[in-house]
């Protein structure tokens, strides 16, 4: 038997091996050209929303603009079974990378994780990994502290409203650090909490809003997504400080300044390990210093010594010679939760559920 | 409590009270017709976006607050033609129109979540707003709250003293003796659902027009089955309806107060009072005697050949 | 000029009418719905395909139909169950979250118990929970002849509000998120075989066939039958009505409480709010699309829990707001509903001369 593979003319071998020599530059540059990847987000609330899911979304619209980079998302997906399907949709669909953004998604996540061996996943805000599955989070706590140092040195009355969401880890959390951030410059201060247990609803989060004001708050914040209490404190004519994006648009005359989120810089650095294939399942937990909270601009009505002091404590942060939760710290019990010298280890911090002393408001 | 927290939490009151004051009268006028419309919470979503998107594109508040109106009535007219030409089922007809309504102005309205339109703000009445406690409580809101304190007057003129209203009101109790008495029963029942829708309409304007000025799903959350209950709390009467949409309202912002003046209880059990509230208010009316509804009402008008 | 002359029908309709008029009323929603993709630039076909595939295009897609339909079966069989007597139970949702309390804490009692009696127990009480829960507006509408559509739905507001304080508070768990701790393995119904559906749906098989003899050969379910055409024969008949009405709800809130059991134990594996997702509301257009018949039920909840998941598809991969399938129920229902009247009612045309 003749193997015609073997009927090699010497001209045919160097016109074969000349043109190699052609392709070679076309050959890199294909293997320079990325791999193709394919980005799924799954968001709990509406993208438009111009809160939470939004600014995961503005992310992902900067993705789509990369090359090489595909994304598609489903919104307003509830927790808990529905989510699963999703993301098995998702992973059937030869998905490369998923992104789940709430809490609840955890365990239907480590659920498709577990059938879906060559698809990373990324659960934000929780604390479960598996070996094709990470978490993440963002310090925005850290932003928390210093707004709250604005509001405290901003507020006559000394009692400052926080219309708060749920009462989860995350939004205590944030609760906690802003008074701590009030208390540093005015430790006669209160922060009273208002929970809507909605995370947009622009009518009773605005309604959340005047109740505070009514009880005398002449400074007020939020953990919502929808500008409703910046509404407020304008009409009202005191201060508010915003949350997610910068508010101010929303109420110019009121906005102080607010705790803001950037996902880009943390979500090109996750896709440029997954494409490099050096991405291993672990908990990222980026703050300032990693470009991922921030806070927003400052109102003209803030004197110049507040911004300074609060931009000096911003570089501290960032530099990690500061840390927020640093003992001691008593619950509003009176009873010391964190010892003196001591600093919260990060898992305490992620399942906060009591509050500082000088928070009015109940944890459940 | 302090005056300042009271009159405060009173004018909240009003505020919160007024979108499902609308709602309730436009239920009223429908059930008075015989017909029951359990598609509140449908209509008054469908105004709710139709004001936001008509104050986003003209500018006009006013012209909005109308068209909210008008949608309103359209999304009632479904529940005319399955109930009054196709003789379906009212309760189950109404539960679609809210399953349709909600999700039709959801999405439509999901590309618009987070913008702002131009609505109405506070406008003090001269003189009026001076007075103590009135006030502030009653003279220091925007003018759809204004005119929502002579809809329940007008109603009951309209219901006591025109030929129209009269009419109405005997479909809803006897349509065969009114047909016999030369009424157009299906006609009135027409009229009753289509102008109860339009004040339907109204009460979703008011969330997207006056209460807030931004749009996001599920504006109306609940308030129209609110309506539905307080038709009942109300035997049917444009004045009592005033009574219990404040009354409801109250509740709403005494929850949210309570929160905020320091009262540490699970925000769990808080936001449960309103909904208690109905279920007490609803036992309450229930126990007197001679409040019941139109005698026909609910019970479809069977074609004749 | 041709007359509508439009006369009751005496005989019941044929099957081959009901499944006629049935499929056009749903047609015409699913063409009223597409046509509302045009909205967002998307051609109505290309919806419809998406639609299919997402609901019942692969074997995996029917397999999360069947999981969905569980629940949607059971809450459904029980609210039909009270629509026979013409009591409007619009509380499914509540009953269904406080089947789901009741089921939980026996789970988080006797979580070391034996499967063979943690099962039953957990069951045992999410259907007295969900029972309960159901009875309260069947006693307010006796007593002091409360409407029962309102009491119901409010109940479904608190029913939720009081999950929800139970799982911020007593029952929170460790890690700090309103959720309880993940259930033993003993206090979880498994799947069948190597597939993702779960015991729940033998379940329902059994309890959907009890419902079918029930109506069929007991004395009891029969009067229920005869009270929802009559009150007032019902009324005289052997059983108190009131019995019968507070009968029906009991039993009406008890299925959507084992759906509640199912929700926690087969598929989340602990309690947690999300868990409500509906199946409460959905279950009562299912009840009327199905005119409350068991086999039918078992069919309109498999379809619309398909809809819930090609909606999901539709969302994937064209964008679509998730409003879109509130439309599409919506619609069906409505469309389904006036096509009744071409079964109750003859139109004839006339010529006159």
């Amino acid at each position: 038997m003749r193997l015609p593979c073997l009927r090699f003319s010497l001209s045919t071998l160097t016109a074969l091996v000349a043109s190699l020599f052609l392709l070679q530059p076309a050959l890199a540059a294909d293997s320079a050209k990325e791999k193709e990847l394919k980005i799924g987000f799954v968001y709990v609330s509406p993208i438009g929303d111009g809160g939470w899911s939004y600014a995961h979304d503005l992310a992902r619209q900067e993705l789509e603009k990369m090359p090489g980079i595909s994304t598609s998302y489903v919104e307003a997906v509830p927790e808990g079974p529905d989510s699963e399907r999703v993301m098995l949709q998702m992973a059937r669909k030869k998905y490369d990378l998923i992104f789940a953004t709430s809490f609840g998604y955890m365990d239907p996540m480590l659920k498709v994780a577990g059938q879906f061996p060559d698809t990373t996943f990324m659960h934000c805000s929780g604390f479960k990994t598996a070996t094709n599955m990470g978490n993440y989070f963002g310090r925005v706590y850290q932003a928390r502290y210093l707004t709250g140092m604005v509001a405290g040195s901003m507020s006559k009355s000394g009692v400052i409203g926080y219309v708060a969401s749920f009462p989860i880890p995350e939004v205590i959390r944030g609760v906690n650090a802003f008074t701590l951030g009030v208390q540093s410059v005015r430790p006669d201060a209160s922060v009273r909490v208002v929970w809507t247990k909605t995370w947009y609803d622009p009518v009773k989060e605005k309604e959340a809003a005047k109740s505070l004001l009514d009880v005398g708050a002449d400074v007020l914040t939020q953990h919502q997504d929808s500008p409703a209490p910046q509404e407020a404190a304008q009409e009202k004519g005191v201060y508010s400080i915003g949350y997610n994006t910068d508010m101010a648009k929303f109420a110019p005359k009121a906005h102080l300044t607010a705790a803001t989120w950037n996902w880009v810089p943390y979500y090109e650095k996750l896709i440029a390990e997954v494409r490099g294939g050096t991405w291993t399942a672990r908990s990222d937990w980026p703050g300032m210093a990693e470009g991922v909270v921030d806070i927003a601009p400052f109102g003209p009505m803030v004197p110049k010594e507040v911004q300074d002091k609060v931009l000096t404590k911003k570089a501290a942060i960032i530099e990690g010679k500061e840390k927020i939760f640093v003992g001691p710290i008593k619950d509003q019990g009176g009873t010391v939760r964190i010892a003196e010298g001591l600093v919260a280890p990060d898992t305490d911090l992620l399942s906060m559920n009591w509050f500082v002393q000088g928070v009015v408001g109940s944890t459940e | 409590m302090n005056a300042d927290l009271l009159i405060a939490l009173l004018a909240a009151a009003v505020v919160s009270g007024t979108p499902i004051l609308y709602a309730t009268l436009g239920e009223i006028i429908t059930e008075k017709s015989g017909v029951l419309n359990l598609g509140v919470e449908g209509a008054m979503m469908t105004g709710c976006f139709c004001a936001f998107i008509t104050a986003k594109l003209t500018g006009q508040p006013w012209l909005a607050f109308f068209a909210a109106g008008l949608a309103g009535l359209l999304a009632a007219s479904i529940h005319g033609l399955v109930c009054l030409v196709f003789q379906g089922n009212q309760v189950v007809s109404g539960l679609a129109l809210t399953i349709f309504g909600v999700g039709l102005a959801n999405y439509l309205g999901t590309p618009y979540i987070g913008l702002a339109a131009p609505g109405f703000a506070p406008v003090p009445i001269p003189g009026l707003a001076e007075i103590p406690l009135l006030g502030p409580v009653l003279f220091n809101h925007d003018p759809l709250v204004y005119l929502s304190y002579l809809a329940p007057f007008g109603l009951w003129l309209f219901f006591r003293h025109s030929r129209f209203g009269l009419g109405l009101r005997a479909v809803g109790e006897f349509p065969a003796a009114a047909l016999a008495a030369g009424l157009n029963a299906t006609a009135y029942r027409w009229a009753g659902i289509l102008g109860g829708g339009f004040f339907m309409g109204l009460g979703g304007a008011y969330l997207s027009l006056a209460y807030t000025h931004l749009w996001t799903n599920n504006l109306t959350a609940g308030r129209g089955w609110i309506a539905v209950a307080l038709v009942i709390f109300a035997f049917w009467r444009p004045g009592r309806a005033v009574f219990g949409a404040y009354l409801f309202g109250g509740i709403m912002a005494l929850q949210l107060r309570l929160q905020a003046g320091g009262a540490n209880l699970p925000s769990s059990l808080l936001l449960m009072l309103p909904y208690a509230l109905t279920v007490a208010v609803l036992l309450f009316s229930c126990r007197r005697r001679g409040t019941l509804g139109p005698a026909a009402l609910g019970v479809n008008i069977e074609p004749s050949s | 000029m041709a007359l509508l002359r439009i006369t009751k029908r005496q005989e019941p309709s044929p099957l081959w009418r009901s499944a006629l008029v049935f499929t056009g009323a749903v047609a015409t929603a699913l063409v009223l719905s597409m046509l509302l993709l045009t909205v967002r630039g998307i051609s109505p076909l290309e919806g419809l395909s998406v639609l299919m595939t997402g609901a019942f295009g692969s074997s995996w897609a029917l397999q999360d139909c069947l999981l969905k339909a569980i629940p949607l079966f059971l809450c459904s069989l029980g609210v039909a169950i009270a629509f026979r007597l013409q009591i409007w139970n619009i509380g499914a949702e509540g009953q269904f979250a406080l089947g789901a309390v009741g089921a939980t804490w026996m789970a988080l009692s006797f979580g070391g118990a034996p499967k063979f009696v943690l099962l039953p127990l957990m069951i045992l009480a999410a259907c007295i929970a969900g029972g309960l829960w159901a009875m309260i507006p069947a006693l307010f509408r006796q007593w002091l002849g409360a409407n029962e559509i309102i009491v119901t739905l409010m109940l479904n507001y608190i029913g939720i509000l009081f999950l929800d304080f139970l799982v911020y508070g007593v029952w929170r768990d460790s890690s700090g998120f309103p959720m309880t701790a993940a259930f033993s393995e003993n206090a979880i119904v498994g799947k069948i075989g190597a597939s993702s559906v779960h015991w729940g749906l033998a379940h329902c098989a059994v309890l959907g066939l009890l419902c079918r003899l029930f109506f069929r050969y007991t004395r009891l379910g029969y009067e229920i039958k005869a009270g929802g055409d009559n009150v007032q024969a019902a009324r005289y008949s052997g059983m108190p009505y009131s019995f019968l009405v507070i009968l029906v709800m009991v039993l009406s809130g008890a299925l959507a409480g084992w759906a509640g059991f199912l929700e926690v134990s087969a598929t989340v594996h602990r309690l947690q709010p999300s868990i409500m997702v509906g199946y409460g509301f959905t279950a009562i257009v299912v009840a009327w699309l199905a005119r409350l018949n068991p086999a039918g039920i078992a069919l309109t909840s498999f379809l619309l829990a398909g809809l819930r998941a090609g909606v999901e598809n539709l969302q994937l991969d064209l964008q679509i707001p998730a409003a879109f399938g509130s439309i599409l129920e919506g619609l069906i229902l409505l469309t389904v509903l006036a096509g009744g009247f071409f079964l109750s009612y003859r139109i004839l045309f006339k010529r006159r001369v």
